[in-house]
């Protein structure tokens, strides 16, 4: 087995463990699992640094989104190793790359003890892009989860910041029947706007908590 | 049409990522220009690299297909190959007029390079492959020259493939000095995008995975230097890349014993241009220089050697088996000058440090096997840490080696082995460097 992202040959140390628990095989090295940089505490809400509830997560609660979204998490900073690696998995496709945060995500989910709803893709870009790289982390780490919503047209990543935060009606409820507590999955944490957006559907759909973890906090 | 053409034959290319319009490419399919052909064959093989392991080769639940497809990790920074994408190629092979392709280089051979370059002539004559064995310093590319631009004015079109970009962007001007007139494109990770049809390129080896059944001759540069020596992926593209029975030349100062037993026709040049011997390399003891990084401290013959260089004004350039011991070896060589430099492949400003020391702005640097190739500095003094260890095979050595001493103003540099132990491959390298300087003053 090589390494996913420097294709130097594993140390797999056999363990104890190994024989009695069968764990997910590892994908990339220690080398590299050391270049990213894991969040702790933060933001009770999006993981940035600092005590309670960041800034821009307070800010929301003074807008039209204000509780649209409970809680959350993400899981690693946007650093240069996770750039990197961002690009290669979403921009150049390499759709093994799933595989290597899938665990860490699904342990996440699985803790909010909610249904796990992945931020959806429009599908014309789906198409184009060949994979939805939410689902297939998911997948990668066995997880269940639902489609509940749907997204039009508009590509976030082209927009200004105001732009986004402003930005309304681009998801629609699916018409699939709305667990009560769920837990929205994300690959990026940029400005909060998609996630609330998102959040404000499903309550209106009828869920009562809505929670989220996301790979990366941008 | 003629642009597409130009830009086309010879390639393999990802039907969706050309400089030319869907509409366009479209058209000249329908015409019967233009083949098209699945990314992953039915045996699944990587077209375009020719990868078939499972390791590399990845089965996936396609959104576009609806059903599984394959895709190719091998060359995926090219752009992804997968069943489902197309890639294009030209139908009928381009015929180029042969003229004669003005020549500007008026250097002088030596009497060794004229005979190596009139028996690389007398191959291509023959259309064999050849191997011209030359050491450091002994003026490999200015050998090419006569019978490259032979070979052009015959109307063939050449590729010059080595290693590694920094190659690249050293031979390119050179090339483009001594052939003014001649169409060239210089392709490398990153490279901008060059018009028209280029009878003459000059790639890194890895380039040569977009092409297929395009020249009539490839030099391979530095053939056995990292990654060519040991990526089979590459070989196949150099292969892939020649018409059907085109000649490969390969260079190289340290070429494997399997080239030697692989390519009858062979030139060897055992002598530098300027005449002079190779510096020996020295062995110097160094004890537990590791465990000496390891607690902050330079050894203290290592110290000794490096304020003797910068006392004398000597440039240097120390190497080292690893780079997590250049990170811990920089800040405690700064101490002694804090102008002293460290490059390593991950380094993106390496050749702007490289070109500070040649221009002695910086006294010396520590540097990983990246600069081992490639690199001329006048005067400069080399050390190896570490020579023991197996990261330095004696290929490497005699690269590493062959950095000391190259101009004719400063013919004897000093190289020491700085060892924990002797190794076979110190030894080895010694040796070859002894031979080369026995047979090259015959």
């Amino acid at each position: 087995m090589k390494c996913y992202l420097c294709a130097d040959l594993l140390d797999l140390k056999p363990s104890w463990r190994d024989l009695f628990f069968m764990d997910r095989e590892e994908t990339v090295c220690l080398n590299c699992r050391a270049t990213f940089e894991r969040l702790i505490q933060g933001c009770k809400i999006c993981s940035a640094s600092g005590p309670g509830i960041c800034e821009e997560c307070n800010r929301w609660e003074t807008t039209e989104l204000r509780r649209t979204i409970d809680s959350g998490q993400c899981l690693y900073a946007y650093n240069n190793a996770m750039k990197d690696y961002f690009h290669q998995f979403k921009f150049l496709q390499d759709v093994v790359l799933a595989e290597v945060f899938s665990e860490e995500l699904v342990k996440a989910v699985r803790k909010t003890k909610g249904v796990a709803v992945p931020i959806p893709m429009n599908p014309v870009k789906l198409r184009k892009r060949t994979f939805a790289q939410v689902d297939s982390m998911l997948e990668a780490g066995g997880a269940d989860y639902v489609h509940l919503l749907q997204k039009n047209e508009e590509i976030q990543g082209e927009k200004t910041k105001e732009e986004r935060i402003s930005t309304r009606g681009i998801f629609t409820w699916n018409g699939n029947s709305v667990p009560k507590n769920i837990v929205l999955v994300d690959d990026m944490y940029t400005t909060g706007t998609t996630l609330r957006l998102a959040a404000e559907i499903l309550k209106e759909a009828g869920a009562e908590t809505v929670t989220f973890v996301a790979l990366i906090r941008a | 049409m003629k642009e597409i053409q130009d830009f086309l034959v010879g390639r393999i290319w990802l039907r969706d990522f050309t400089p030319f319009s869907k509409k366009a490419i479209e058209k000249a399919i329908n015409k019967g220009f233009i083949a098209v052909q699945k990314g992953i064959t039915e045996k699944l093989e990587c077209a375009r690299c020719l990868e078939k392991s499972s390791e590399k080769i990845i089965p996936y639940n396609c959104a576009k297909c609806e059903g599984i497809c394959y895709y190719c990790r091998h060359c995926i920074r090219m752009g992804r190959v997968s069943s489902c994408t197309d890639l294009i190629t030209w139908k009928e092979p381009l015929e180029i007029s042969s003229y004669s392709h003005s020549f500007s280089w008026n250097g002088e051979l030596t009497n060794l390079q004229q005979q190596a370059s009139d028996e690389l002539d007398e191959s291509l004559r023959r259309n064999r492959s050849h191997l011209v064995y030359a050491v450091c310093g002994a003026g490999k590319t200015e050998l090419l020259f006569p019978p490259l631009h032979k070979a052009l004015s015959e109307g063939k079109r050449i590729c010059i493939a080595a290693p590694r970009t920094d190659v690249v962007l050293e031979l390119s001007p050179r090339l483009k000095a001594a052939f003014p007139d001649t169409a060239m494109h210089t392709l490398y990770g990153g490279s901008v995008f060059e018009e028209g049809f280029a009878q003459l390129i000059v790639a890194t080896t890895h380039q040569l995975y977009r092409f297929q059944q395009a020249f009539d001759l490839v030099i391979v540069d530095e053939a056995d230097a990292y990654p060519y020596s040991y990526d089979p992926a590459l070989a196949r593209a150099v292969n892939k890349s020649l018409k059907e029975n085109a000649p490969i030349v390969y260079v190289s100062a340290t070429p494997s014993k399997k080239m030697l037993k692989s390519t009858a026709s062979q030139s060897k040049i055992f002598r530098r241009f300027h005449g002079h011997p190779l510096p020996v390399p020295e062995y110097r003891s160094l004890w537990n220089y590791r465990k000496s990084f390891n607690t902050n401290k330079i050894p203290a013959k290592l110290k000794e050697w490096v304020e003797q260089r910068l006392e004398k004004n000597e440039p240097f350039m120390l190497f080292f088996p690893a780079i997590n011991m250049i990170r811990k070896a920089e800040p405690l060589f700064k101490l002694i000058d804090s102008r002293i430099g460290a490059v390593h492949s991950k380094d993106e400003d390496r050749k702007e440090k490289v070109m500070q020391l040649r221009r002695g702005e910086i006294p010396g640097i520590l540097t990983s096997s990246i600069l081992e190739r490639g690199v001329t500095i006048d005067n400069v003094q080399v050390g190896i840490v570490g020579a023991d260890e197996a990261v330095f095979e004696a290929a490497a050595l005699i690269q590493m080696a062959g950095r000391a001493g190259r101009s004719s103003a400063f013919p004897n540099g000093e190289v020491i082995f700085f060892h924990n132990g002797i190794s076979r491959q110190m030894d080895e390298a010694r040796n070859l460097i002894k031979f080369y300087n026995r047979e090259g003053q015959r």
